[in-house]
């Protein structure tokens, strides 16, 4: 499925930058609205206009776990960094905990990252909001917890959220529970709760791209069976797997490690 | 249809390629400019590393092979005449050693290591069927 028009991204591979994942920008020249799903990672975005005199607006979301829609004016523009899980505390800090779902916006945004409130300024330059926000990112350095919480998180995406997380910990050399607590304060979602959406968007991927049916999707993406997939597909997507919506954005939420599909 | 290759998933092309040189005594084939894949010189029926991190675009997941884990129900077998040396030799590189040179009734002469990547590899003498 192409990505629908307006929506750029470039991967960043693990060579050219260890904490930013991606860094994306879309634009939509009419009113509307999107649906976005959740991908369990934080962005820092900025939220724009084609009219150079609208206010640029500071954007600052928690780790997603429900779709939401997203609604705009005609020439709506932002530019987002997408970080990878494990960064969640780069952006939210000790507020990690209570950021599932959340999205800071304005002050709040203001108050997260002080540094960047001053590109909430009209008449700014795009590529340098870009650089803005990666520098921002990168100049974070990631705890040795951090570290191995990306290990893990790897390990979730190469077995598209099927390992139990027993089998997770036990690769991670820790107990259940320390990975939970792990993950809990880089990620700010349990392991389930991150291994379950990876599984979605590997399923939704298959029932798009596979070449079978429904039915096989659900197998090959590791669902008990078909209902068990419909129930995930509606937690986390709002809609059945028959009736994926058109023009849907699916990033690559890969573990962001290769690849760019978009031109 | 041909068998044309045998693909192991690693987590590091240019170390796997490395290591398959000094343990087993293989030549690199190719590598693309990437370094997320390579073959090497093994004659008809080809054998290739690639990068795990590229399967996720395809919809690939699989358990991936890890020293540490449960090594995956498939193996690769070499074959030679001196299968004690080649053997020794794989340790030494790193191997890890799991069924020691041994004869089977048959007359063969087998042995298994675990790889750098905790893949199982055979080597084995040639089995002569129908002898």
């Amino acid at each position: 499925m192409r990505l629908p028009d307006g929506y750029q991204e470039r991967i960043y591979t693990p060579q050219q930058a260890r904490s930013v994942e991606a860094v994306w920008r879309h634009e939509e020249p009419c009113a509307g609205r999107s649906l976005i799903l959740p991908d369990g990672r934080c962005d820092v975005i900025v939220r724009y206009n084609a009219d150079p005199d609208a206010v640029p607006r500071l954007v600052v979301t928690g780790p997603a776990t429900q779709p939401y829609w997203v609604e705009f004016e005609a020439g709506d523009r932002w530019i987002g960094v997408r970080l990878r899980p494990e960064r969640g505390r780069v952006l939210w800090g000790d507020a990690l905990g209570g950021a599932k779902d959340q999205v800071a916006l304005g002050d709040e945004a203001a108050a997260l990252v002080p540094e960047l409130a001053g590109l909430s300024v009209a008449g700014f330059a795009e590529t340098n909001l870009r650089h803005a926000l990666v520098r921002f990112v990168e100049g974070r350095p990631l705890s040795p917890e951090g570290h191995r919480v990306g290990e893990t998180v790897r390990r979730l995406h190469l077995t598209g959220g099927r390992f139990s997380v027993a089998e997770l910990a036990d690769r991670a050399g820790c107990s259940t529970r320390h990975l939970n607590r792990m993950f809990a304060s880089t990620v700010g979602l349990s392991v389930k709760t991150y291994a379950s959406l990876v599984q979605f968007h590997r399923a939704l991927r298959l029932v798009c791209e596979a070449g079978g049916s429904l039915s096989d999707a659900a197998f090959e993406a590791g669902y008990a069976d078909q209902a068990h997939m419909t129930r995930a597909m509606r937690r986390f997507g709002g809609f059945a797997p028959s009736d994926v919506p058109e023009g849907l954005i699916r990033p690559d939420v890969s573990g962001g490690l290769w690849g760019n599909r978009a031109t | 249809m041909k068998l044309g290759y045998t693909i192991i998933y690693v987590k590091n092309v240019p170390e796997t390629v490395a290591f398959y040189e000094t343990a087993f005594g293989l030549s690199q084939r190719f590598m693309h400019e990437s370094t997320l894949y390579a073959e090497m010189e093994t004659g008809e029926t080809v054998l290739s590393f690639s990068a795990e991190e590229v399967i996720e675009l395809d919809g690939l997941a699989f358990a991936p092979n890890e020293k540490g884990a449960t090594p995956a129900g498939w193996e690769i077998c070499f074959i030679t005449e001196d299968v004690r040396a080649a053997f020794e030799k794989a340790v030494k590189a790193g191997c890890s050693p799991v069924s020691k040179p041994h004869e089977v009734p048959w007359g063969q002469t087998i042995s298994y290591v675990r790889d750098l990547n905790g893949c199982l590899v055979e080597i084995a003498t040639p089995m002569n069927l129908g002898g």
